[in-house]
């Protein structure tokens, strides 16, 4: 009886002992308390099967090395997890140091929400940034994060410039010459335009965005509905909605691109199965078939029916994403001091001419940066692209929440015939409304 | 109190405290906060005060179509789960148990090895299954000589429910199957034999004798079956894509996960977000009530 009281005593002072070191070891590696060292947390974009997070990964350790004084402590994470920990991160008070972030209604909204926004323009050195690259991002000029690059062109059409030699077929010039390649792609047996219909977010950023501006003839027709200046029941919407339809019927688009994903779409083109593919610039480091890579063009779309003059040729862009400090990161200057070192090296011209190679990124914002002659074909594309096309308004920069969903799942819905262009411009104005 | 028993008392909450403690922090703490969330306008990530506005979330979500396309989709998914998953589970286990056919332990293993892989991996899986000209839509081409056949049924919000079952059965029926035979192996051989001898058939062996027997089994199924429906996220949201399939297959815990995380034009996101949770767990009770009642009632 003894030696069980003992026991009990013993196996709760052992587990009490276990709970407060546990905790205290916790609170202590979070604090970086005893390392003596600047702790900066981090909130970085990638995971490790891209080539994104595997870079993050190598450039946080040589950062280390070089700087022993500091501590990257970060937390890495890709997609719909990144944005839901944002959320959940500022929700609970648990701000980052710096974090990668945007400045637009899908990737600067959350930071804008729990006001952890910074201007960075007394603190950026601009002799090694060039401020001419990094477009204002606040209503007085504030700068909330460094661009990863120039600004990110979200409509871009893919050609396949050796399969369309093979076919007798040139790249297209008007809405017009798309339709006259339908025949002879159907009868080998492949689409025209493959797209991942299935992706919402697809139809805005990569199809509608460009769509409405052309057809409008008004490049900001977007950031102005979402003002109130053009109502989304407006003929030009309307019509620019019905245009999906029509790319359908004319057999441009299939019916069954609504079923077909990101990784899928990529793969269609990647092995010959499309003339094209419309997706956003980033993709271009993801053809994986360097065949195809080497032989495609990258293009805006060509004139569509109805399109003024004045809109020809644009393609839809908008900020690039980058690293930037908040505002809690901000407020500590050892910390602030820290991060910003890392940026730069982050920044560095090596870091950046690899994430150029990668195909991440359109053009860098490093000042006096000289572009290497040796590029990949696809990435000389992008750039050539980037430097001869007036940008437009990209949707889910300026419409979030349940009216930009509605939208995007309403585009589905007309390509599926599933609703009518009027139908769905009239949700979408009732959402922005309310 | 005995004087042993207040001499016990530290080692009592030496032992019974940090479990208390992490209970508290971790289950009851979020419970208590969504609650008073519900019914205030605070939005944690703005910060600022908490305003009492009443059941305006409540009325709000009752308002919302959306809600009950969420709300019907997940009683598709308790309903599956209940009548599909649990009786196919018991049958396959029957059969399994009564070594009605060869290589059972093969069968037993091929059932219940989905119940090993990640949910989301299956939910991918199946997303693979049913994309254009997936495996299902090929079968369908050589099958109707049609080459633009297409497996489209994720389209639309009156079919999206039924290769989402499909997979559901698929993936959970092994675990039910697992359960049941486990105490099936428990119950004693001479009942069945002595059934056997007064003639009863093999149906009558199976609806006479071991359902009634496993009466308990079958309850704490379906509680379990019942839980899980109302909670389960990650398969519907991995096995849709962001947009037009996600919303049609949208059930309650991705209608509060959009709500709450994504809808940046609602400023009381989180107080809306904290009601949509509440009622999910209220339903949740109300449904094991139901299921603990009617086990009761019909002694089952």
């Amino acid at each position: 009886m003894k030696h069980s009281k003992m026991r009990i005593a013993l196996i709760a002072v052992a587990m009490l002992v276990f709970f407060v070191s546990t905790v205290g070891a916790q609170a202590a590696s979070e604090s970086g308390a005893g390392a003596g060292k600047v702790v900066v947390k981090a909130m970085a974009y990638g995971d490790n099967s891209n080539q994104e997070g595997v870079n993050w990964v190598r450039i946080v350790d040589a950062f280390e090395k070089a700087n022993p004084g500091i501590d990257i402590d970060y937390e890495m994470l890709y997609d719909e997890a990144y944005h839901q920990k944002v959320v959940a991160r500022l929700a609970a008070g648990d701000v980052p140091d710096f974090a990668y972030m945007g400045a637009d209604a899908r990737w600067g909204a959350p930071w804008k929400e729990a006001s952890q926004q910074y201007d960075h323009r007394d603190l950026v050195d601009w002799n090694y940034f060039d401020q001419s690259l990094i477009p204002p991002m606040g209503p007085n000029g504030e700068i909330y994060e460094i661009p990863l690059g120039t600004s990110n062109i979200t409509t871009v059409l893919f050609m396949n410039e050796k399969l369309m030699k093979s076919l007798g077929l040139s790249a297209p010039k008007t809405y017009e010459d798309l339709v006259a390649m339908v025949p002879v792609a159907r009868a080998k047996g492949i689409d025209v335009i493959t797209i991942d219909g299935a992706d919402g977010w697809a139809w805005g950023s990569c199809v509608m965005s460009t769509v409405i501006a052309r057809i409008s003839g008004d490049p900001n027709w977007m950031s102005k509905a979402v003002a109130g200046e053009y109502k989304f029941t407006d003929k030009a919407f309307v019509d620019s909605l019905a245009f999906l339809q029509k790319m359908v019927k004319d057999g441009v688009i299939t019916s069954k691109s609504v079923l077909v994903d990101y990784g899928a779409n990529i793969s269609n083109y990647s092995n010959g199965k499309a003339l094209f593919m419309a997706q956003g610039q980033w993709v271009a480091g993801g053809i994986e078939n360097p065949e195809v890579a080497n032989n495609t063009v990258m293009m805006a779309w060509p004139k569509l029916p109805g399109e003024p003059a004045d809109a020809a040729g644009s393609v839809a862009a908008a900020i690039q994403v980058g690293y930037g400090l908040t505002k809690s990161g901000a407020s500590n200057p050892t910390v602030r001091d820290a991060a910003l070192k890392f940026i730069e090296y982050f920044y560095s011209e090596p870091e950046t001419t690899q994430r150029l190679r990668d195909g991440a990124i359109v053009a860098p914002v490093l000042k006096g940066y000289q572009v290497p002659s040796d590029l990949p074909s696809i990435v000389k594309q992008k750039v050539a692209l980037a430097q001869r096309a007036p940008n437009t308004d990209v949707i889910d920069a300026f419409l979030s929440g349940d009216a930009n969903d509605a939208l995007n799942t309403g585009m589905q819905k007309i390509v599926s015939g599933q609703s009518t262009p009027a139908q769905i411009a009239a949700l979408v104005e009732s959402l922005v409304k309310r | 109190m005995k004087k042993r028993d207040i001499m016990a008392l530290p080692a009592f909450f030496a032992l019974v405290g940090p479990a208390l403690i992490i209970y508290l922090f971790i289950i009851a703490y979020p419970i208590v906060y969504s609650v008073a969330l519900s019914f205030s306008d605070f939005n944690p990530n703005r910060g600022g005060s908490w305003n009492f506005v009443g059941l305006l979330q409540y009325k709000t979500m009752f308002s919302d179509p959306n809600f009950w396309h969420a709300l019907k989709n997940n009683l598709i998914v308790v309903a599956v789960s209940v009548f599909g998953q649990i009786p196919i589970g018991f049958v396959l286990a029957y059969i399994l148990y009564r070594k009605l056919v060869k290589a059972a332990n093969f069968f037993q293993t091929a059932v219940f090895l989905p119940h090993f892989l990640s949910t989301i991996v299956i939910g991918i899986l199946w997303r693979r299954m049913f994309e254009a000209d997936g495996p299902i839509s090929r079968l369908m081409q050589i099958t109707s000589g049609d080459p633009s056949a297409q497996f489209d049924l994720m389209l639309y919000s009156d079919t999206v429910m039924y290769p989402i079952a499909f997979a559901l059965i698929w993936i959970y029926t092994g675990l039910y199957m697992i359960i049941f035979l486990a105490n099936l192996q428990k119950i004693n051989d001479n009942l069945i034999e002595a059934a056997k001898i007064d003639g009863a058939s093999e149906p009558q062996v199976f609806f006479k004798v071991i359902v009634p027997m496993l009466s308990g089994t079958i309850l704490v199924s379906v509680i379990l079956a019942i839980a899980g429906s109302l909670r389960g996220f990650d398969l519907i949201f991995s096995i849709t894509t962001q947009g037009l399939q996600r919303t049609n297959a949208m059930v309650l815990p991705i209608f509060m996960y959009q709500t709450a995380f994504q809808n940046y034009s609602n400023e009381m996101r989180f107080a809306y977000g904290a009601a949509i949770s509440n009622v999910i767990v209220l339903i949740s009770l109300i449904l094991i009530a139901i299921s603990k009642l009617m086990s009761r009632k019909t002694d089952v």
